[in-house]
């Protein structure tokens, strides 16, 4: 009863990060690699995402800042962000990286950084919803939390 | 899980590549490298290629991938690259390892612009994912591997023998288990590859580097060659009638008709004026062949002649002008006429092709391209050069055919001087003295890197094999039966001297070259082999390989037989130098000349059995061995490698090489008497000494004497040699006795 009740829970809450756009088919791929040997796949993957992504994240922030600006090495990390983005399907920031790229190669300076705030903010929307998904998770335990496709 | 390795690229226990067929649940199993910067994109990828069953080893770094891929060739079966990633272009990646190991490539990218795809394909990329990519999309990765196999074996099979495709084959399936999606084609090939290539040691027939599949002159079949040859007479035979003549199952007119045109070159290197010739030559000779790779090296080579400062330039040239058979590059040993022949052909054809893979070896001192290259090294020449140059890529101074990779060893190591064989040559043609000198000094290099790739051409090689067992690492490249003989020969000679330190000398090169150069006058190629097999030990082991042929070289052989143990050849070839090749060749170098002619042949079986057999069995030990520089080359790295370990050993070396190129260009040239004689003398003396007499190069080829003598010094000096060498090669420990084959 609780099991499924929380179940469901997460069932939903996934769903409604697909809806609103947070997620993304690929993130039911990631689950369906979770599985008894790796029981953790997916949440490990997430946070390994968001160590590596908060990072990017930083270094842009810093680049950001110097001037004049290289726009390449810009792009170049947020190239990289932005692979990282679609492994595990954070759509939303991808969406956000992607139009950050396109201000760099206009060497749109203004465009870039409002974009970037864009991206931070996405990402760290993303980073709290998926910490309460995965506490979700941890609390139906292990029986509920890898259920692909609930 | 422990997903993302991020340059651990920890490899999972693959699949054992022995060939022994594919997996039964292929394509599970199949080896799987994975690059890519993103640690997020690594560790899914890694998860879902280990739910496809695949075995995985993931990788942050291109570089470290190249690297991982160098060192264990063979160990995966298909790269799965990211196309953009910080340190290296993933289409240089790719590049990279289409050039040198010839892996299905597949490109991933969140980018699906046409261009860009355009480009993967474009450099050679078998198929080209979009991120983020799919588990249906790595379920079906296997099917690139085993199309790649099925197109390699196809044009095996229409550009070689059967041989041949055996042995892509056998090297394809070595390299892919799983890849073979019909059993029964893995089974004919492993059947056919046992049963040819028994002989070769496992060459590290990369499919990737090497396409044309090389033919393994096997001293039997050497010999059924010459035999058929003979009976048609030299001038009047034709491929055609020889091979009707053989009664080879599949062996090919081409593979006939390039192993009749080495043969023929090696004929008449033997019968240039032999003094000097032999001095010259025995490294041209075989080192040609080893050098050519060195050649090839020029870049490399050169640089690493030219690092030992002694050699390159002149060697180099020394041994194109040479009349010595230098063909090949000069570097060529000369006296492994045939060895060197092979080697110098090969060598010079694929010393380009080694000579990336060298260069990168060479500049990571690694052998490891001997055993890539050795797979070039299929073109047989090649292979020598490349095992010479490998070995010397370790050493530096691959000794390669002609010692001359070995004198070139200046310290530098680096050198890999892929001269194998033909290197060494040089210096020893140059001037005896010079060479030996040279030789001596680099043996000190050798010594150094005790990697000389003693590429002796086949004729050395059984030499070689002996060195390289010695050196313990015998590629057993020698595996050529020619180069057996001739290594025997020289090796003995040479391992006397060498003992171990030659061995260093990858006799992986051995491979290469003894299948090239199986030709009779293997005591070329033996010395060249186990100069450079002893000199790389040449602690002590560097008995003065001077045996020259046969006789003498006996003691190189004991030596070698301490330093190739496991070669098992090198006794024989101790045993076979005396009857090196023909005979003839034992009793002096003029013998050699005689030797080679008629007992080209002989040589070829004695040596061969016993280089190849060694040299097989040191595997790629040493192989590094070049023996190219026939004889003398090994000679002198022997010598050289003596003098690493110990002065005298170089000394030794030198004269061995000194012989051996004589001897390998000749094989039988007289100056191996003369040398012989000297030798002998020197041998002893320089054993002593060091290589100080140069004369005792020709002492050393002197069969006889030099064989008593050599024995005795190589004796003691193996003594002091093996236990030194030990550390050094693989072998553990060579005595003479133990190097049974």
């Amino acid at each position: 009863m609780e099991h499924s009740s929380s179940q469901s829970q997460v069932a939903y809450m996934k769903k409604s990060l697909v809806d609103q756009g947070y997620l993304d088919e690929q993130f039911y791929q990631l689950e369906e690699l979770q599985d008894e040997a790796s029981p953790n796949f997916v949440e490990e993957v997430v946070t390994l995402f968001f160590s590596d992504s908060s990072r990017l994240v930083a270094s842009i922030e810093q680049a950001l800042e110097k001037s004049p600006q290289d726009f390449h090495r810009l792009d170049s990390i947020m190239h990289q962000l932005k692979d990282s983005t679609l492994s595990i399907g954070a759509l939303r920031v991808k969406n956000e990286c992607t139009r950050f790229r396109e201000y760099c190669d206009e060497e749109d300076l203004q465009g870039c950084q409002g974009s970037f705030q864009k991206v931070k903010r996405e990402h760290a929307i993303l980073k709290q919803k998926l910490e309460a998904y995965f506490q979700l998770l941890r609390q139906i335990g292990p029986a509920g939390a890898t259920r692909p496709g609930n | 899980m422990d997903p993302s390795r991020a340059a651990a690229s920890t490899a999972s226990s693959g699949r054992p590549r022995d060939g022994v067929g594919p997996p039964p649940d292929f394509p599970a199993g199949l080896r799987v490298l994975v690059v890519d910067d993103d640690p997020t994109c690594l560790k899914i990828l890694d998860r879902m290629l280990r739910k496809c069953l695949y075995d995985v080893t993931t990788c942050t770094r291109a570089a470290a991938a190249l690297a991982m891929l160098r060192e264990r060739r063979g160990a995966f079966d298909v790269v799965l690259s990211d196309v953009y990633m910080p340190d290296m272009d993933g289409f240089k990646l790719l590049e990279h390892i289409g050039l040198e190991m010839d892996l299905p490539v597949i490109m991933m990218s969140a980018d699906d612009g046409r261009d860009v795809v355009m480009k993967g394909v474009t450099h050679g990329a078998c198929d080209y994912l979009i991120k983020p990519v799919r588990m249906e999309a790595l379920r079906n990765i296997w099917q690139h591997v085993v199309r790649k196999r099925r197109n390699e074996l196809k044009e095996l099979e229409h550009s070689g023998s059967a041989e041949e495709n055996d042995r892509q084959k056998r090297a394809l399936e070595d390299g892919d288990n799983a890849s073979s999606a019909s059993e029964g084609n893995w089974k004919n090939v492993k059947r056919r590859k046992d049963g040819k290539e028994e002989e070769e040691v496992e060459e590290r027939e990369d499919p990737s580097t090497l396409k044309k599949p090389r033919v393994v002159w096997s001293v039997d079949l050497h010999q059924q060659f010459v035999a058929a040859v003979n009976q048609l007479g030299v001038d009047k035979a034709v491929p055609k009638k020889i091979l009707e003549l053989m009664k080879v199952p599949r062996l090919t007119r081409e593979n006939v008709a390039s192993h009749l045109q080495k043969y023929r070159l090696y004929l008449r290197r033997l019968s240039v004026p032999q003094h000097e010739a032999r001095l010259d030559t025995p490294y041209t000779g075989a080192s040609e062949a080893t050098f050519r790779s060195v050649g090839s090296f020029d870049g490399l080579d050169t640089q690493a002649l030219a690092v030992s400062g002694q050699f390159p330039p002149q060697s180099l040239t020394t041994l194109h002008s040479g009349p010595r058979r230098v063909t090949t590059t000069g570097i060529g040993l000369p006296s492994i006429d045939q060895v060197g022949f092979f080697n110098s052909s090969a060598q010079m054809a694929n010393a380009s092709n080694i000579r990336p893979a060298m260069m990168q070896q060479m500049n990571n001192k690694q052998l490891n391209f001997l055993s890539g290259p050795s797979t070039n090294m299929e073109s047989g020449q090649h292979g020598q050069s490349q095992q010479l140059v490998e070995s010397y890529g370790n050493m530096g101074l691959r000794v390669g055919e002609g010692a001359s990779g070995f004198f070139n060893l200046p310290s530098s190591q680096r050198t890999s001087t892929s001269f194998p064989g033909g290197t060494i040559n040089v210096n020893l043609s140059n001037s005896l003295p010079m060479q030996m000198t040279q030789q001596g000094q680099q043996f000190s290099v050798c010594q150094q890197q005790n990697r000389i790739h003693i590429s002796m051409p086949r004729q050395l090689q059984t030499r070689e094999q002996l060195l390289n067992e010695i050196l313990g690492e015998y590629d057993s490249r020698l595996s050529t039966p020619m180069g057996h003989q001739i290594l025997s020969n020289e090796v003995s000679g040479h391992v006397s001297g060498r003992g171990r330190s030659n061995m260093n000398v990858r006799t992986s090169l051995r491979e290469g070259y003894m299948n090239a150069s199986s030709y009779g006058p293997l005591s070329h190629a033996l010395y060249a082999d186990f100069s450079n097999s002893g000199m790389n030990e040449s602690t002590g082991s560097c008995y003065p390989l001077a045996s020259g042929a046969g006789t003498t070289n006996f003691t190189s052989i004991g030596m070698l037989q301490e330093a190739l143990p496991p070669v098992g050849n090198v006794e024989t070839l101790g045993n076979s130098v005396s009857v090196k090749g023909a005979n003839d060749f034992v009793p002096d170098y003029d013998l050699l000349s005689d030797v080679r002619q008629s007992k080209s042949q002989d040589w070829k079986s004695q040596n061969i059995d016993v280089s190849y057999q060694s040299a097989q069995q040191l595997g790629s030990k040493q192989s590094n061995i070049d023996f190219g520089s026939s004889r003398l080359a090994h000679e002198d790295s022997i010598a050289a490698i003596k003098d690493d370990k110990s002065r005298n050993a170089c000394t030794v070396r030198k004269e061995i090489f000194s012989v051996r190129t004589e001897i390998e260009h000749e094989k039988g040239d007289c100056t191996a008497q003369r040398n012989g004689t000297i030798l002998v003398e020197n041998s002893l003396r320089v054993m002593a000494e060091g290589m100080s007499d140069l004369s005792y190069q020709e002492v050393l080829f002197d069969d006889n004497i030099i064989q008593n003598e050599l024995m005795n010094v190589v004796g003691k000096k193996q003594q002091e040699g093996v236990g030194q060498v030990d550390p050094e090669f693989n072998f553990d420990g060579y005595s003479w006795d133990d190097i049974q084959v």
